[in-house]
């Protein structure tokens, strides 16, 4: 064997060496550190997540007590039952206010109404399965005009928005559908006979007033959940729960 | 003669200098040492980058799971507050979409021409208006309208309409009647349905009660409103919500 076999010889031998140490130890190992690098990065981004889903949840429990005063409130507008009583009391109290006379209240839309009757139950029929159960009524009333103008705004009052966009709430949502007025009867009189058309809302009997919770903690996981993955066009709440006590009612936010 | 070179063949001239008795054997090892040193270096470096990872790694899912079940375990203030805010926007929604009757009946009170009076005033919202007179316009095909709160008894897009029937001093006051109501609020549009002296009243199909006089025309007037509004969307946790326990003023 020649000096330079030698050489060439050794030259490969380092070189297969060399390459083994590459292929076996450093290409590997090197392999395994991009291949966590990328898991950080993908496990990092699931941090930042689950403490995004952690931060909205300590916020949500700090608010919970405000949500809970606003869910409540809200049940006087719409309450998780009929509730004729409070409704035809919140009617009587204005109208005895107004110097009205608060004639008759029939259920389901009717009838002997204004004309508006049969068109309206056609949309709230259309309507109710949507979100809050609707209920049809027909009030009359008998009363000057400006007395019975003045009872309409107020029972829009009820429930109203605020001049700086809030909602304020101080009794049961109805919703003006049909309007009649005309002469009560007297050649001369001013007094007048106003058939209102009105539809209250009642939470899904599906539902609760505050879908289990109380005023301390929320409901149990289940329940709350299926409460909350409802669609937005459906509004929360109840069935037997009374309407909000009037000691539990305020400003909330 | 032949010449004799004397010289030891490893120092004579011409072989590569340095190369030695190896014959640059040793260069070769020296430099594969080198590189085999590199190597080592740079396996190290990776061995230490993978331990280094993997702690933080591992730290990292630890982390995401307590936050995870800590977020879990909060799921129900999470609903309740989404709850809330469902019910919040459902409740404006039905606030949004309700016709203001007392305004109508108050703008009509401040156009009204004072040689006219009114014996009835019949309103709806919706199809009602054409169904019980045929001209009314669009009211019918609004009646359905597609909104974000299908909740509402009377959804954005209803058409709300009044039916005015009364009785003025001439045809030429009705005429100014028409026109003043155009100026109320809100009005789209103002329909004149009949005018018809008193006498005639029958045919002309106006209600003749009130104070009309004996020979001053009845009218029907259609009124019609905007169609009403679509709520815009407002997010329920900036909505301020404020209740009492009073009567509703």
């Amino acid at each position: 064997m020649t000096t330079r076999d030698r050489l060439v010889l050794i030259g490969v031998m380092a070189l297969a060496l060399l390459a083994a140490v590459w292929l076996l130890l450093v290409s590997p190992e090197r392999k395994t550190a991009s291949k966590l690098s990328s898991e950080i990065s993908t496990a990092s981004a699931q941090l930042a997540s689950a403490q995004g889903d952690q931060a909205s949840a300590q916020a949500a429990q700090r608010r919970y007590s405000a949500a809970y005063s606003s869910v409540v409130s809200l049940g006087k507008a719409v309450p998780a039952s009929e509730e004729v009583p409070s409704l035809m009391y919140q009617i009587a109290q204005a109208t005895n206010a107004r110097h009205v006379q608060f004639n008759s209240i029939t259920t389901g839309g009717g009838a002997s109404g204004a004309s508006a009757g049969s068109a309206s139950s056609t949309v709230a029929a259309a309507a109710a399965s949507a979100g809050f159960s609707q209920m049809p009524f027909t009030f009359v009333f008998g009363g000057s005009f400006d007395d019975l103008y003045r009872l309409f705004r107020q029972l829009n009052a009820a429930t109203v928005r605020t001049s700086s966009g809030g909602l304020q709430v101080s009794g049961r949502l109805l919703t003006l559908q049909g309007v009649k007025l005309e002469p009560a009867g007297t050649e001369g009189s001013s007094q007048l006979t106003g058939t209102i058309t009105a539809t209250a809302y009642v939470l899904p009997a599906s539902q609760g007033l505050t879908a289990g919770a109380t005023p301390t903690s929320p409901t149990t996981p289940g329940s709350a959940t299926s409460a909350s993955s409802t669609p937005a066009s459906s509004t929360p709440s109840s069935s037997s729960a009374a309407p909000a006590p009037a000691a539990t009612i305020g400003a909330v936010r | 003669m032949k010449a004799v070179n004397l010289i030891p063949s490893e120092e004579r001239r011409g072989r590569s200098a340095g190369v030695g008795r190896s014959g640059g054997a040793a260069y070769i090892v020296l430099g594969a040492l080198g590189v085999l040193a590199v190597l080592v270096l740079l396996y190290g470096m990776a061995r230490h980058q993978v331990s280094d990872r993997k702690g933080k790694l591992a730290t990292i899912t630890a982390q995401t799971q307590r936050a995870q079940e800590a977020a879990t375990a909060l799921t129900p203030y999470t609903s309740f507050v989404a709850l809330r805010e469902q019910r919040m926007q459902a409740v404006e929604a039905v606030v949004d979409s309700r016709f203001d009757w007392a305004h109508a009946f108050h703008e009509l009170g401040r156009v009204l021409p004072r040689e006219t009076s009114i014996s009835s005033i019949d309103g709806t919202v919706g199809g009602a208006a054409a169904t019980s007179t045929a001209s009314a316009p669009a009211a019918s095909s609004t009646t359905t309208a597609p909104t974000a709160s299908a909740t509402s008894a009377t959804p954005p897009g209803s058409v709300p309409a009044m039916t005015l029937g009364g009785c003025a001093s001439s045809q030429a006051e009705v005429a100014l009647t028409l026109q003043r109501l155009r100026l109320m609020d809100g009005v789209s549009a103002v329909s004149l349905q009949s005018s018809a002296k008193s006498s005639a009243s029958g045919a002309g199909g106006a209600s003749s009660k009130g104070n009309c006089k004996a020979n001053s025309p009845t009218f029907t007037v259609q009124i019609t409103f905007e169609p009403l509004p679509t709520p815009a969307a407002s997010s329920g946790s900036a909505t301020k919500l404020t209740a009492s326990t009073g009567g509703g003023q």
